[in-house]
């Protein structure tokens, strides 16, 4: 045997020896994240550029999956139709058409949720590194913690909106140790806190910003601005905790503006732009496949010369889908760069009304609300001055001003009024709350 | 110094040897193939060890001097088992029947990474499929449809019709779910890139908005690109247990490809032509409209009735599906091959010009392919080879699979009635289609789809014979391998379609792909052989390395200036670039013993790191072990009629790297305004992820009766796969949505038969045979997450289920009351195929191959979509007798129960259909003279017919490509086609 190995010699060896040598033992690189940067790169000592991307990006999530959020709300709420060649659950499951029940793992429940809590993740992120860096100055950093609290709090309040009944999580900072579920009386006292917390950072954040909001925010991105846009926020959370006379002093510190300029506000923005989004809600007039159709019920119910009927526009065919018909287009958006208002003046003067109503001054409220009838052509409010009758009218008008707005479901629910809602085909159901998401359950 | 001296003096010797005059020995004779008695002309006949050799004539005849009394001559072609006679001066004339490569035992199969062994002494079972399997019956479009039911032990599912191919292949079941699951692909030592690079159509489809987050982009495989025809062998490695010697990038198994290359001999050229034409496979037909149906389906569209008769009264209601998919496209395919050499440089050269048009007007297929394979013998001590090709390939895909957007061909055919009226008018324009949002015909002549390729394979091996003696032999091989492309997809949607109208206002979404993969490796092969010539050693070190880079970059312009097409002629441009670089280095060990064939056994282990892995800089290793037992060769064995008797037994471990980026959290960009912003990702990173693993042990029993008249080689296999990456559902209130993590354990068991025969072999009739039979069953045995669905659409329309204990392809659904229960598996039963070749009369040969897929569930939505649509071809019929008409039937079962969706997907295919006549040699030599060494006529066909009872177009389907393991899914694919040729080639 020796002879054999030995017949082996050193050449090979040496050969092998140097494929070792060589080859492997040089190390492999640790290659970074050749694609984006990573979130441990902002928590500590974080720049100013660091953290205005933060802000950017955190503005920027704000608007995903809006039109799915819209649908649901507009779809339960007998706002409109969503006709879809592809998916047959809008008209099914949102109608509770049938057996169809409201599903706890599919797109119409998850998406929006998970679109907020993203949003909600940036901002507490901007909160840690705002609060870990010493490259800032103290009033740069409280303009970045008002921000940052101020969209928090209207992140989780849009999903309060859909999860009336299970509630929310408040506390999501460890992805390892999530808070509990909070029932909504709780939560909407904690998100009036958050925005009550952000009001006092936002009052610290001296006369500017250290970063640019998109022209959404035109008016509100300074300090004194953006602080009228937080209280408006806050004015919107006081009467969902019905707290009326809060609400009242809430609404002088913001943007209301008891004239007929309903459109002063705050607004989600749309472009064509790299790394941007078009208005996802838009779609051109006598569209067929993928359309949303207003209620018949916008249209029948309607007071003669009411301007909000432009909100909606004659097809030239009716649309129909899965025994559902309309004649009319959603029309709310123009463009597919259109702005989607976050929180307009015309709500805040409905607020000022509704707030007024409930807490007895009925006459105010009845100015209030012939702002509105009188902005969009119809006449003065000639009904009964009682609360019960003012209440309707408020809805009524709180319907047609905020049209597609996400509000008609929420304003019926907090009212109990959901039975009033029209049943189109029988053994449609009216939906009170969205299921906690299947995830969820399990965590 | 000394050692010059020797070598020179032999180099002297060498020379000096052809002018020694003693001795020589003339032979001459003819060679004919075993198989059907005619001649074989230019088989390469070569004295061993000389350079002296020669060709046979277009008769098959020869003449060769040997330089010396005795010796020994070898005979090789091209297809053939190559026979080497000992030659003594009594030998005058000598007559060879050269075998053909039929049962495949005398081929070699791989077992290490630089070392073969003959089959009959491997201990897996390597399916191996060659020249006359995979382009002898008819012409395959791709790489990737010329195996498609060949391969036992392979589920190979064709995702769609469209031209340039796609494919998902599973080898010996499912083995990862969301890591890599589709195998590694070698050609000629060279690594060859296979990604499915979607050309961003989703922008358009919004596919992957609702539902899954698939974009269902319906891309091609790159393994595509390689010409079939350049193939002569391919090597499947299905598991871990044979590709352990792969290491982490083995998990889904292994393909190795095996190109052509020269022998010594005459140069051979070799032309042939095909033409042929496609059409569609099965089209499932349209709905018969009657007035009452109008006014049914369309309740509150009374006006529709008067349209419908007005266009049945003047005849002009349309099958649309016919209109659409009912083109018939030319095919043509031109090669040349020109192959030959001498003793120390052998060469190969393969072109090929392919022009192929698919069943829907405007797509197609284009390719040019250009190899050069070189072998040269640099001296005793030295040789390489080299290949080298290069491949420009253009597939035009049109617009199908599932979109949320009604702008697909067939989701918006879904929903399209035979009395609208979608021709262009005279005026060049094309109505708005009232009943979907796109008019597919204006989509299908305007839009553009295209996969646009470019791409050079190069692969250098050196082989160093560094010391040799009568009992050892040591050599060092020098590998690299190159493989580069530049994939540019182009997808064009003008301003004036029906939905950019009403959207985008003309998109034009252009993809630049750059892929660069090179991979080096060097090995010292050491054989020794001890004990007189009984004991054999061979043993293996080396270390490999292997770069991967890819770069995507995807632009999207939107709102196009006219009919502008360039990216800036747009006021809005988005741009996604994704970079995937990979850095691998391993190290490889393996020690082969071989006692007098009869006992082989072999051990190896593979260390392997990676900048995939969380740590990349730790060794993960990969052992493996296999035992082959040749019964027959032992001798006590007196049992004559049977000449092979092999027990068998592996395994293996390999690895699957989790995917690209999993270690990571970072930020995704979203802008405003304007201005740059960053977002958390949707994918939390997992930096303590690891690789799955695969172990696999396999055993098998090969017996050979009759001289290898019939072998069967019965095969059983354990795969698990440990570790199992999985996407994790996390609570979306963390402001993600999934992690990557390795918590699952998934088994497969597997049986594998093949039965290779000459059941006829006499003078003027030759049958050859190959059944093979299959069968896998698969089942998650460990989840350490909650149960998941995946791949499909949710529960209402069925969708697959991970559940720990059940079927990795289980697929579930809502039903009734019942809730949601098991409705299927995607998974088949068993499959076989039946590959038969015939030789008549000598000239003339027949064969073709049928595959049976028996079970296996599809999720048909396709159907669905058209009962939705209201246009079904069976709409209104009643197959079940209750007085409810198909479409009611199956609509009200929407939101009910998914089970109308989930059907049987068994198919009984004739694959491939070919019959040639080879003119005799005599004719040829008479009407040219000896010029024509070999002329062939041919008719082939490829999907002939289909036996199913599967609704939809083909049971063959995949909306969702070819990774993971949602194929079965079937939601308004390509139609598959059928494929007819005429051949015609000539050999020089």
């Amino acid at each position: 045997m020796k002879r054999y190995i030995s017949t082996l010699k050193f050449k090979p060896v040496m050969a092998f020896l140097a494929i070792i040598l060589m080859l492997p033992a040089c190390e492999i690189d640790d290659i970074p994240d050749p694609n984006n940067p990573t979130v441990e790169s902002v928590l500590v000592n974080a720049t100013v550029d660091d953290l205005n991307n933060l802000v950017v990006g955190t503005e920027a999530g704000m608007r995903t999956f809006l039109a799915t959020y819209y649908d649901d709300m507009g779809v339960i709420g007998r706002e409109h139709y969503r006709f879809s060649s592809a998916d047959p659950r809008f008209t099914a499951d949102l109608l509770g058409k049938g057996s169809s029940v409201l599903d706890d793992n599919t797109f119409y429940t998850t998406n929006p949720w998970a679109g907020r809590y993203r949003v909600v993740k940036n901002t507490n992120i901007l909160i840690a590194s705002a609060n870990n860096t010493t490259l800032i100055s103290d009033e740069e950093r409280e303009g970045y913690l008002g921000f940052a609290e101020t969209i928090k709090a209207h992140q989780l309040l849009l999903n309060l909106t859909m999860m009336y009944e299970p509630g929310i999580r408040l506390d999501v900072d460890d992805p390892d140790n999530l808070g509990p579920f909070v029932e909504r009386e709780a939560a909407l006292d904690s998100i009036a806190l958050l925005l009550d917390e952000g009001a006092g950072h936002i009052a610290a954040a001296g006369e500017e910003f250290p970063f640019t909001l998109s022209e959404g925010f035109e008016g509100f991105n300074d300090p004194a601005g953006f602080l009228q846009f937080n209280r408006a926020l806050a004015a919107r959370v006081a009467v969902y905790r019905e707290e009326f006379g809060e609400a009242l002093t809430l609404l002088e510190g913001s943007f209301l503006d008891l004239s007929t300029d309903f459109n002063k506000g705050v607004y989600y923005t749309f472009s064509a732009s790299s790394g941007d989004l078009l208005n996802p809600v838009f779609v051109a007039p006598n569209s067929s496949g993928e359309i949303r159709i207003a209620h018949p019920s916008y249209i029948s119910d309607i007071a003669p010369n009411d301007d909000r009927i432009s909100k909606v526009l004659l097809r030239d065919e009716a649309a129909s889908l899965d025994n559902l018909t309309g004649k009319y287009d959603v029309a709310v958006y123009k463009s597919n760069t259109d702005p989607i208002p976050i929180i307009r003046n015309e709500e805040l003067i409905l607020i000022y009304a509704e707030a007024n109503i409930q807490t007895g001054n009925t006459l105010e409220a009845v100015k209030a609300l012939n702002i509105i009838r009188q902005g969009h052509g119809v006449g003065p409010y000639v009904g009964l001055v009682t609360k019960e009758a003012l209440i309707d009218e408020m809805l009524y008008q709180r319907r047609y001003s905020l049209y597609f707005e996400g509000h008609r479901w929420v304003d019926l629910r907090r009212y109990n009024r959901l039975d009033e809602l029209p049943i189109d085909r029988p053994g449609d159901d009216v939906w009170t709350s969205f299921p906690k998401p299947f995830i969820e359950q399990a965590f | 110094m000394k050692k010059h001296y020797t070598l020179k003096l032999l180099a002297l010797l060498c020379w000096l040897l052809p002018f020694i005059v003693q001795g020589q020995t003339t032979v001459s004779g003819k060679v004919t193939d075993s198989g059907s008695g005619s001649a074989l002309p230019g088989v390469a006949v070569v004295v061993v060890g000389t350079t002296t050799g020669t060709s046979t004539d277009v008769n098959g005849n020869y003449s060769i001097t040997l330089p010396s009394e005795n010796g020994r001559i070898t005979f090789s072609f091209l297809g053939y088992v190559s026979q080497t006679v000992s030659i003594t001066p009594a030998v005058t004339e000598l007559n060879i029947r050269l075998v053909q490569k039929a049962t495949s035992l005398n081929e070699v199969v791989v077992t290490g990474l630089a070392t073969t062994v003959k089959r009959t002494n491997a201990a897996n079972a390597v399916s191996t499929i060659n020249t006359r399997e995979i382009t002898g019956i008819t012409t395959p479009q791709t790489m990737d449809a010329a195996i498609s039911g060949k391969l036992v032990g392979a589920n190979v599912v064709q995702n769609s019709g469209a031209p340039g191919g796609g494919i998902a292949m599973k080898l010996r079941g499912v083995t990862s779910i969301f890591g890599n699951a589709q195998p590694l692909y070698v050609i000629d030592g060279i690594i060859v890139d296979n990604s499915s690079i979607s050309g961003g159509l989703n922008v358009v489809t919004a596919a992957a908005n609702q539902g899954n987050a698939s974009n269902q982009d319906n891309a091609s495989n790159r393994i595509a690109d390689i010409n079939p025809d350049d193939i002569e062998t391919i090597e499947v490695l299905k598991g871990a247990s044979a590709a352990a010697i792969y290491g982490s990038l083995a998990a889904a198994g292994v393909v190795i490809i095996t190109t052509k290359r020269g022998t010594v001999g005459k140069t051979l050229v070799d032309v042939s032509q095909d033409v042929g034409f496609t059409e569609a496979a099965h089209l499932l037909g349209m709905r018969n409209f009657t007035e009452e149906r109008v006014a049914s389906t369309y309740l509150d569209r009374p006006e529709l009735v008067e349209q419908f008769i007005e266009a049945r009264d003047a005849g002009r209601l349309i099958d649309y599906e016919d209109e659409l998919y009912g083109n018939k496209g030319m095919l043509y395919n031109t090669r040349l091959n020109i192959s030959g050499g001498n003793e120390k440089t052998q060469f190969y050269v393969g072109g090929l010009v392919q022009d192929e048009e698919g069943i829907i007007e405007r797509t197609g297929y284009e390719k040019k392919s250009l190899r050069f394979n070189l072998d040269h013998e640099l001296s005793k001590r030295f040789n390489f080879s080299l290949s080298t090709n290069y491949i420009n390939s253009i597939a035009k895909r049109g617009l199908t699979n599932n979109d949320n957007a009604g702008v697909s061909f067939g989701v918006a055919l879904s929903s399209t009635p035979s009395f609208v009226d979608l021709f262009r008018d005279d005026s060049g324009l094309y109505p708005d289609n009232p009943f979907a949002a796109s008019n597919f015909l204006q989509t299908r002549d305007l839009m553009t789809n295209e996969e646009n390729t470019d791409r050079f394979l190069g692969g250098f091996t050196l082989n160093t014979n560094l010391y040799t003696t009568d009992l050892s032999s040591t050599k060092l091989v020098l590998r690299a391998g190159l493989d580069f492309y530049n994939l540019k997809t182009i997808a064009i949607f003008p301003r004036i379609l029906q939905f950019e109208q009403n959207g985008n206002q003309g998109t034009s979404i252009q993809g630049n792909n750059y892929n660069l993969n090179t991979n080096f490796a060097a090995f010292v092969v050491n054989n020794l052989s001890v004990a007189d010539n009984t004991l054999d050693f061979t043993t293996t070190i080396g270390a490999t390395r292997e770069n991967f880079n890819q770069d995507q970059v995807l632009t999207i312009a939107t709102q196009l200036i006219g009919s502008q097409t360039n990216l800036d002629q747009s006021s809005a441009v988005t741009v996604d670039q994704t970079q995937l670089p990979v850095r691998n280095k391993g190290l490889f060990f393996q020690e082969e013993v071989n006692f007098s064939d009869r006992i082989i056994a072999t051990a190896g282990l593979r260390l392997d790191k990676s900048s995939n892995n969380a740590d990349v800089n730790e060794f993960v290793a990969f052992p493996k072990f296999s035992l082959a037992l040749n019964l027959a060769n032992f001798g006590f064995w007196t049992q004559e009629s049977i000449n092979m008797l092999k027990l068998r037994a592996a395994y293996g471990e390999a690895g699957g790297f989790p995917p690209f980026g999993s270690k990571y959290t970072s930020f995704s960009p979203f802008n405003i305004g304007g201005n740059p912003g960053i977002i958390v990702p949707l994918q939390r990173g997992n930096a303590d992820i690891k690789q799955e693993r695969q172990k696999e042990f396999e055993t098998g029993v090969d017996i050979g009766i009759l001289g290898d008249k019939a072998v069967l080689e019965a095969t059983y296999y354990v795969k698990t796969v440990s570790d199992l990456i999985l996407v994790q559902n996390v609570p979306s209130s963390t402001g993600f949505t999934t992690r990557i993590v390795n918590a699952g354990e998934l088994r497969n068991r597997g049986v594998e038969l093949a039965l290779s025969s000459t059941p006829f072999d006499v003078a003027g009739f030759k049958w050859d045979s190959r059944i093979s039979y299959w069968v896998n069953n698969s089942e998650i045995t460990e989840l350490n997450v909650p149960a998941f669905p995946l791949g499909g659409f949710g529960n209402t329309l069925g969708t697959f289920f991970i559940e720990e204990g059940k079927s990795a392809t289980q697929i579930k659904g809502i039903k009734g009351d019942e809730g949601v229960v098991v409705l299927g598996d995607a998974a088949p039963d068993f499959q076989m195929n039946f590959h038969n070749f015939f030789t008549i009369k000598q000239n003339l040969t027949f064969s073709f191959l049928l595959h049976w897929k028996e079970g296996g569930d599809n999720i048909n939505l396709t159907q669905l979509l058209t009962d939705l649509g209201g246009t079904s071809f069976d709409y209104d019929d009643d197959d079940d007798g209750d007085g409810i008409p198909n479409a009611k039937e199956r609509t009200d079962a929407l939101g009910v129960t998914a089970e109308p969706f989930v059907q049987d997907a068994s198919y009984l295919r004739l694959r491939e259909i070919g019959l040639y006549y080879t003119l005799p040699t005599s004719l040829l030599e008479g009407v040219f003279s000896g010029i024509v060494r070999q002329a062939k006529i041919g008719v082939s066909a490829n999907n002939l017919f289909t036996i199913t009872d599967y609704d939809s177009y083909d049971p063959e389907v995949s909306n969702f490509g070819g990774n993971g393991l949602s194929t079965g899914v079937d939601v308004t694919p390509f139609p598959s086609s059928k494929r007819y040729f005429l051949h015609l080639s000539i050999g020089f």
